[in-house]
């Protein structure tokens, strides 16, 4: 997978030799971009960026006034905050998806990124299970259970459902980790528009 | 699910049900779907608080009846409001006074929102081990997001109280819906209990568990 395929990671803060220190620890993995202040992140944000570093305290406006302008447009990405002190808030209650401590590891950091990609995955999942689930059901009317055991698309369409539903089981322990649950719900309630079709 | 004594983990059902069936799960969620009238609301508010059966900590979610109205059959069966016990998150948009037992949610179409004001309940009352949560109603979520969502937001909500070893128990008017959603939707459930009148009587069915015959079965409630 080349790094852009794995995703692409929005690196907010106002301290530069942060930002370089954060392009070096992933930018392996993903495609790294920078913002410096608040008004330069939402310049770089769109619907490529997936994961949005954002530093809680910069001069102008704060990670949680980014954070507001994020929600408020909706953008279907995630946002962890970085923070130079253990929140003694609830980052649930404050809309963000994650947070990292300053100064971090790389493995920290690479930990934060893929867990909020997983969830996003978790999330284009349970959107792909459900458009499996109505094609199924779409097949199955009007036909008798002979008819759909001769139907290969039928056959293919249910070893695909079958393959989604183990993997959807296997992540739902994580879901009772509140941050995750909620920023999944977040994820399902800021993906694009269902399609006509869908 | 955590090892132990499964049969003391177990969801007791008194004679919430007209079949036969004591108990279930830990971790399983349950439909019940019925036209409107049919008394599918009490059959929800019974399997969540069975007479006779000491009471679990108890999350209602409602997306249509505010929560001054979901109270009241709950007092009607002795239940103890008290917000170490007993939550209400109320997803209708309804003004109400300030009650540390009612977690209010400007819509239905705020999924986050909803998920939000359930871990706040779940916290605030210390993270039972042992938990309800009724869920009603699924065809009034549909009138404010689309399919696509209300589906994927039923799947996360019903998997994580899975997680957790909770009962789910959600309601749907199966009436209101194409079937085929109906269909869709029923796969993300262990069990469905349907509800349905002939002839001016009540039936319902159990379908889903491999120890109930999926018999229409007289349902007088």
């Amino acid at each position: 997978m080349t790094a852009s395929e794995a995703g692409t990671v929005l690196v907010v803060d106002d301290d530069r030799e942060v930002v370089r220190t954060y392009r070096r620890y992933l930018e392996g993995a993903y495609t790294i971009r920078e913002a410096y202040d608040g008004a330069a992140a939402l310049d770089e944000l769109d619907e490529d960026v997936d994961v949005v570093l954002l530093d809680r305290m910069m001069p102008g406006a704060s990670g949680e006034e980014v954070l507001a302008q994020i929600r408020e447009q909706g953008v279907d990405v995630r946002v962890a905050m970085v923070t130079a002190v253990d929140p003694d808030f609830d980052i649930v209650d404050m809309g963000f998806d994650d947070y990292v401590t300053k100064p971090t590891t790389r493995e920290e950091l690479l930990r934060v990124v893929e867990d909020l990609l997983a969830l996003d995955r978790h999330a284009v999942d349970v959107r792909e299970y459900h458009s499996l689930l109505v094609k199924a059901a779409a097949l199955r009317e009007g036909k008798s259970t002979y008819e759909l055991d001769d139907n290969p698309a039928y056959a293919d369409l249910e070893a695909r459902i079958s393959d989604l539903e183990r993997t959807l089981d296997a992540e739902a322990d994580q879901l009772v980790d509140d941050s995750r649950f909620v920023a999944t719900l977040r994820a399902i309630d800021t993906a694009p528009r269902e399609d006509i079709d869908g | 699910m955590a090892e132990g004594d499964a049969r003391t983990d177990r969801y007791p059902l008194a004679d919430a049900l007209p079949v036969d069936l004591d108990d279930l799960d830990p971790g399983m969620n349950v439909l019940v779907s019925g036209p409107s009238m049919s008394g599918k609301r009490q059959l929800v508010f019974d399997l969540l608080a069975p007479e006779s059966v000491p009471a679990d900590p108890i999350v209602v979610m409602t997306t249509d009846d505010p929560a001054s109205r979901i109270r009241t059959p709950f007092e009607d069966r002795s239940v103890r409001f008290d917000p170490t016990t007993f939550r209400i998150v109320d997803a209708t948009g309804a003004p109400g006074d300030s009650d540390p037992a009612v977690h209010r949610v400007s819509s239905p179409a705020d999924l986050t929102g909803m998920g939000v004001a359930f871990t706040q309940a779940i916290d605030q009352m210390g993270t039972p081990d042992r938990l309800r949560l009724g869920f009603v109603s699924i065809s009034t979520l549909l009138q404010y997001v689309d399919a696509e969502r209300a589906f994927s937001f039923l799947h996360v909500l019903s998997r994580r109280t899975s997680a957790a070893g909770y009962l789910g128990v959600y309601s749907i008017d199966p009436t209101t819906h194409e079937d085929r959603f109906v269909n869709v939707v029923t796969s993300i459930f262990d069990a469905a209990i349907e509800i349905r009148e002939r002839d001016g009587d009540r039936e319902l069915r159990v379908r889903g568990l491999s120890d109930v015959a999926p018999e229409w079965t007289p349902f007088p409630y």
